[in-house]
């Protein structure tokens, strides 16, 4: 909009405002509720100010968890969802740079075939595959561990397929430079192309690191042994309860401590983020 | 520094397309080597093969008396610039220029004195913290001939490094290399399409034409005794006048031409509008443009009868209404004859 018209400014921000509260308020209803005594928030009137019962149900949530539905203290299943998100995220790339490399810079026989099989694995969900992948887990013995968690996750067809394109953009003189200059193929790797990755890395990072914490079917069929719960299908357990209310106030604090994490890397790791989508460094 | 010999090397690429017919050259130690010749003759594609990029399929490259076939690039010892500068975009200047050291594990204060020494020859010591992005094109590429002089390797191979500059900043970055070639004396191979940059860089000119060598020699011997019709129409500008037997009038049983000939070249600047005193042959011809150029003017006319068309240049900016008929003088030792069955001179050398 060129013009500068007190009406138009009054409508664009009406809507910005509008969308704002639809998309904060239920945010803003979980933290409340998180904050009042049991039972208040299902009283009838929900309340729109904080309660009083801020630190003690969050220390409650924390510490003891909520032994009537099985579930854990919180920070047992954080810990277990930061483990298995930092994992997943990190060894998604590590093996993504890598297969990307290999079909990028190498020649071999049935180069095109790799790629085109990694590609076509881009359109098939965990969901797809799911039961023989649970099959082929439980077989592994590796039901509720960490490998069982991680493992079936940690190779993305999407982020091979990223980092292909990106190397594709680097131009070959770049690499015949570093040859002359006496760089074989893993020093080129590490002390040109991996420089150069660095904001995408940190793009996909981010997007690869929530993909992993928002699992929650593959966790919720490889655990059942407490210990290994991850905060995303706790929650789910909090909230069910036989013949009683849940306990909202307790569940919607597990709720906001849950979302914390995914913020706190996009707030970090925005301006990256940005750039890596953005700019091509070359 | 060393020589560099290539014995018939051939480069077959897969599905039997051909980019270099055996080629046989020998560059002294310290000469400056330019392989000239217009896109696709496979100049660079055997400036490649020197450095170890492209693999040989036939025939031995051999650099200060060893073959290197089969050695990589940096076991070959070779300094490459390249035309698009491939400077590591997310090192310092100084970084560029010392990776290369690193990686043969020179000792960090030679390093040290080495960049220093190259960064003063090339003047880029003001720039040696900043990032490629944040130069020119002249700076980035003194940069990448700063990567390539620290090194002091056996060669320095130059891949077109000058036509991504302005025409006034080439000029210039021409002579310094010139200047630098010189003073170094490390044996150079140059690869351009532009024969201007050639005529003055090389020591030695290699004319390549469809992965064929044309001609090799000094640039005057080039100029003033092309070996073929193809050297004859790229070196010099504006081009040779190449001229059909057939679509010129008058007596040239005097000049003795010798058998076989049936096409004339004549330079531009070897035709005059009056008649000179030595033999000469004489032409008719209308004029259809002229091109004052500055000191000099180009002419360009059809010859009466064929309609042939000539370019003449003439020093000064001579007063010749288009469309007139003039006479214009040769001198019968400025004719090159060729046969345009063999493609080659007649006059053989």
């Amino acid at each position: 909009m060129v013009e500068n018209r007190p009406f138009l400014t009054f409508l664009t921000h009406l809507v910005l405002i509008a969308g704002v509260v639809i998309v904060v308020f239920p945010v803003y209803l979980a933290f409340i509720a998180s904050t009042h005594a049991p039972g208040n928030f299902v009283s009838g009137l929900v309340p729109l100010l904080p309660g009083p019962h801020l630190i003690e149900n969050y220390s409650t949530i924390w510490n003891e968890g909520l032994s009537s539905s099985g579930a854990p203290p919180i920070w047992v299943m954080m810990l277990n969802s930061l483990v298995m998100a930092i994992a997943i995220a990190v060894g998604k790339i590590v093996i993504s740079l890598l297969s990307a490399y290999a079909i990028v810079y190498f020649k071999f026989p049935l180069r095109l075939l790799a790629f085109w099989i990694i590609f076509i694995t881009l359109m098939l969900p965990v969901e797809v595959r799911i039961i023989p992948t649970f099959k082929v887990v439980a077989d592994l013995g590796m039901l509720n561990s960490y490998q069982g968690l991680i493992l079936p996750l940690i190779a993305s067809a999407t982020a091979t397929f990223l980092f292909r394109q990106f190397f594709l953009t680097v131009p070959d003189e770049l690499m015949e430079a570093a040859r002359v200059d006496g760089a074989g193929p893993m020093k080129f790797f590490r002390d040109i192309l991996l420089p150069l990755s660095r904001t995408n890395i940190a793009a996909l990072f981010v997007i690869l690191f929530i993909y992993g914490w928002v699992q929650y079917m593959w966790p919720l069929l490889v655990t059942n042994d407490s210990r290994y719960y991850t905060v995303v299908m706790g929650i789910k357990r909090l909230a069910a309860s036989a013949d009683t209310e849940p306990l909202w106030h307790l569940v919607m604090a597990a709720v906001i401590l849950a979302m914390l994490p995914p913020v706190l890397v996009v707030i970090f790791m925005q301006r990256l983020f940005v750039k890596g989508l953005v700019e091509t460094e070359k | 520094m060393a020589s560099i010999d290539l014995t018939h090397v051939k480069k077959v690429y897969p599905g039997n397309v051909t980019a270099i017919h055996g080629v046989d050259l020998s560059i002294a130690d310290g000469e400056m080597v330019v392989l000239v010749g217009p896109s696709g003759c496979g100049k660079s594609t055997l400036l490649r093969m020197i450095a170890g990029l492209e693999t040989v399929s036939e025939g031995t490259i051999s650099i200060a008396g060893d073959v290197v076939n089969q050695k990589e690039p940096a076991e070959r010892d070779i300094a490459m610039v390249f035309q698009n500068y491939a400077l590591y975009p997310h090192m310092s200047v100084r970084q560029n220029l010392e990776y290369g050291l690193k990686n043969r594990g020179t000792p960090a204060d030679e390093i040290r004195s080495r960049v220093a020494e190259a960064a003063r020859i090339l003047e880029i010591t003001p720039f040696l913290d900043r990032r490629p992005r944040q130069l020119s094109g002249g700076q980035r590429q003194r940069v990448a001939m700063g990567r390539a002089i620290v090194r002091k390797p056996k060669a320095f191979l130059f891949d077109e490094p000058l036509s991504n500059l302005d025409a006034k900043l080439r000029g210039q970055m021409r002579i310094e290399i010139r200047r630098l070639q010189r003073s170094l004396r490390t044996t150079s191979v140059y690869v351009t399409h532009d024969q201007l940059e050639a005529m003055t860089l090389a020591d030695r000119l290699v004319v390549m034409n469809g992965g064929l060598v044309e001609q090799i020699g000094t640039p005057t011997d080039v100029y003033d005794r092309p070996a073929t019709l193809f050297v004859a129409g790229f070196i010099g500008s504006p081009p040779m006048n190449l001229i059909p037997l057939t679509s010129m009038q008058g007596d040239l049983a005097a000049f003795n031409l010798p058998q076989g000939t049936d096409i004339v070249g004549i330079r531009p600047d070897k035709f005059t509008l009056e008649r000179p005193s030595e033999p000469s042959l004489r032409l008719e011809a209308n004029v259809e443009l002229l091109e004052p150029v500055g000191g000099e003017s180009h002419l360009h006319v059809g010859l009466k009868d064929s309609g042939e068309t000539l370019v003449i240049s003439i020093p000064g900016r001579p007063e010749i209404a288009d469309a007139t008929e003039i006479a214009i003088y040769a001198p019968a030792s400025a004719l090159h004859p060729f046969s345009a069955q063999t493609g080659r001179r007649t006059d053989s050398l």
